[in-house]
């Protein structure tokens, strides 16, 4: 009988190739933006897969200024910013409400809040846009910034819902006996108790904001949001590849600082999430 | 400081009624105790004058006025629960101080506040510490510490002492006592152990289905309980239940529970022939030559007492003695109740009979 041992590591060893294989297909896009990035467009005709022989920075001071990058990066910048914001604030009192007070049809509310998590946003695309414009936010940031939030808030209130309901009740209780109104119990108890919570959420939400291109190219058609103007780095017909690797670069560069700042938060917001707080 | 009156209390959720219609006067500064089996309705009871449950029909009143209506905040009492419910983001300082900041109180001021409460419960060295940083006991004091610096009207407990070991019980059971002899203040303390309820209680009331069973001081509920279900409830080990028969002779009135004729003295109610339960604490069983044989089937040495399980024909009586006896399974004694320490309840509704 072979030794249970040997064979833990010969099943950690088999796993160990595709997880490699994985891995790589993460990096390895990674790879290729910052390496062509560094190219000029002629070491990269010649050469697209090797590294890179003449170092230049001047794809990221073009993409930045001559193809507006900055001003895109501004409106991400905003947009972002305040959609996460909204959506903390909402999703923080929704859950609050459906979690732990009373009224009628919370159920109903919950369930409909649920079922607008599974509508994709494809299917909604023509009302939506049909609706910014009756509501003349087109090419607004603020039409925007609604937009995100109106379509990451079923989520968002989801996932607040969740964690507010693993919370003790008697916390609320104590808050309203102690004198607390309503509002003073979401901000005095509720907003700083849903702190792994709200990182959590506060960071996937600056993700999906940031990365969007089909929500932000329908609202903001003048004034683009970052992703859209990579996408638009993008000729018809031919492409400056290390131009738009810059682009990538640039654009990326915020959301894996983010990353490496509250890395620990995320994971411990994560796994708070998961357990009863 | 205040009293508390309850009239025709109910509390229905839907069509299912867990309050039939409570009545309870509790006096200014008393410490009344709601006990009970799980699901009686006591912290029910608890919770509606607290306001977090809303009231069926009846009224609440705390000192002169009906509070059916208010929110908590207004009603002037402080509570505490049973999983404590400290802010686990705020400091001791913070959750003792947090009530007196929403009432707007003057920073310098909660902080005296709260340093005289710390001062009471032990709890001075603790004050920049988070609820985490703290044993059960402590968080139980700091509880009761964000209770008594609102200086309310009224205390409320719910089963406080649940979730601490069984020592560390007995401790906080006499600091809450001696907290309630020092401030005096209004306390309603709920709990279905029936030792608590009886080592702190001024009154007692002891709830069963939704319904009072009996209100009164604990040894008067321990001396003379009003029915069978109190009898049962309150005494550990509990009163000795035994369904009988009244028989009636030239030498006087018994109950024949099995093959034994248990005496009981005459009084209204005892026509032979009426289906009873005989009731007998325990320590009210004595050995005597021509008592009622007996057969031990366990014996229990607590060291202070011994309690012997004991078989008469085919049921289970307790016995506690304070002597130490070399009792042994198997062994026959002889046993006789004392006389005037006789309970008897009518077999049908429970209730006291004379």
């Amino acid at each position: 009988m072979a030794n249970p041992r040997g064979r833990e590591r010969r099943i950690l060893r088999l796993l160990s190739v595709p997880m490699a294989l994985l891995a790589l297909s993460c990096v390895y896009p990674v790879y290729f933006a910052v390496n062509n990035a560094l190219k000029t467009n002629r070491n990269y005709i010649m050469d697209r897969f090797g590294l890179v022989t003449d170092l230049t920075f001047d794809n990221f001071v073009q993409a930045w200024t001559r193809s507006n990058l900055d001003t895109y990066f501004v409106n991400s910048v905003l947009v972002t910013g305040g959609a996460v914001l909204l959506l903390l604030l909402v999703s923080s009192l929704a859950g609050f409400a459906l979690a732990l007070l009373r009224f009628p049809a919370r159920r109903l509310v919950f369930v409909v809040i649920l079922a607008s998590l599974m509508i994709p946003v494809q299917v909604v695309l023509v009302p939506f846009y049909q609706t910014i414009i009756g509501l003349g936010l087109l090419n607004t940031r603020i039409g925007l910034i609604l937009s995100y939030t109106a379509f990451f808030l079923p989520f968002s209130v989801y996932l607040m819902t969740a964690f507010y309901a693993g919370l003790p009740r008697e916390l609320m209780e104590a808050a309203r006996i102690d004198g607390a109104r309503l509002l003073q119990v979401w901000w005095f108890v509720m907003l700083p108790m849903g702190r792994p919570a709200l990182i959590t959420l506060g960071i996937l939400n600056t993700l999906y904001c940031w990365n969007d291109v089909l929500i932000s190219l329908l609202v903001l058609q003048d004034k683009r949001t970052m992703m859209v103007g990579i996408a638009a780095l993008r000729g018809e017909y031919t492409t400056n590849v290390p131009l738009l690797a810059a682009g990538i670069v640039l654009a990326a560069a915020p959301i894996v600082v983010l990353y490496l700042v509250f890395q620990r938060q995320i994971v411990a917001g994560i796994a708070t999430g998961a357990v009863k707080g | 400081m205040a009293e508390v009156t309850i009239r025709d209390l109910r509390k229905a959720y839907g069509a299912l009624e867990v309050l039939h219609g409570v009545n309870v006067d509790i006096a200014d500064g008393q410490f009344v105790v709601l006990v009970g089996p799980s699901g009686c309705g006591k912290s029910t009871l608890l919770r509606m004058i607290a306001g977090l449950e809303g009231v069926s029909a009846g009224t609440i009143s705390i000192g002169p006025r009906v509070v059916n209506n208010l929110p908590p905040s207004d009603r002037d009492i402080a509570m505490v629960f049973q999983n404590y419910a400290l802010y686990p983001h705020k400091t001791v300082a913070a959750n003792m101080g947090f009530a007196l900041k929403m009432a707007r109180m003057d920073k310098a001021e909660i902080d005296s506040r709260v340093a005289r409460a710390a001062d009471i419960l032990g709890l001075k060295p603790y004050l920049a510490r988070y609820p985490r940083e703290l044993s059960g006991g402590q968080r139980q004091r700091v509880a009761m510490g964000r209770a008594i610096v609102r200086n309310p009207q009224v205390f409320l407990f719910d089963e406080p002492l649940s979730n601490l070991d069984a020592k560390l019980r007995v401790q906080m059971r006499a600091e809450i006592r001696e907290l309630h002899q020092r401030l005096a203040t209004t306390t309603v303390y709920v709990t279905h152990d029936q030792i608590e309820a009886m080592t702190m209680a001024d009154r007692i009331v002891v709830m069963r289905d939704g319904h009072i069973a009996q209100i009164g001081a604990p040894l008067e509920l321990y001396d003379r309980p009003a029915n069978a279900f109190v009898a049962g409830f309150i005494g550990s080990p509990a009163m000795n239940l035994l369904d009988g028969v009244v028989e009636r002779d030239g030498a006087g009135v018994a109950v024949r529970a099995g093959e034994n004729l248990l005496p009981v003295p005459d009084g209204p109610g005892l026509e032979a022939g009426r289906k009873v339960i005989y009731g007998i604490r325990p320590e009210d069983l004595a050995l005597a030559e021509d008592g009622i044989a007996a057969t031990v089937a366990v014996v229990e040495p607590t060291g202070s007492e011994t309690h012997v399980v004991l078989r008469i024909s085919g049921r289970d009586l307790v016995a506690v003695f304070r002597e130490r006896h070399a009792f042994h399974p198997g062994d026959v004694i002889h046993l006789a109740p004392q006389a005037g320490k006789v309970h008897v309840f009518d077999a049908a509704s429970g209730d006291r009979i004379g």
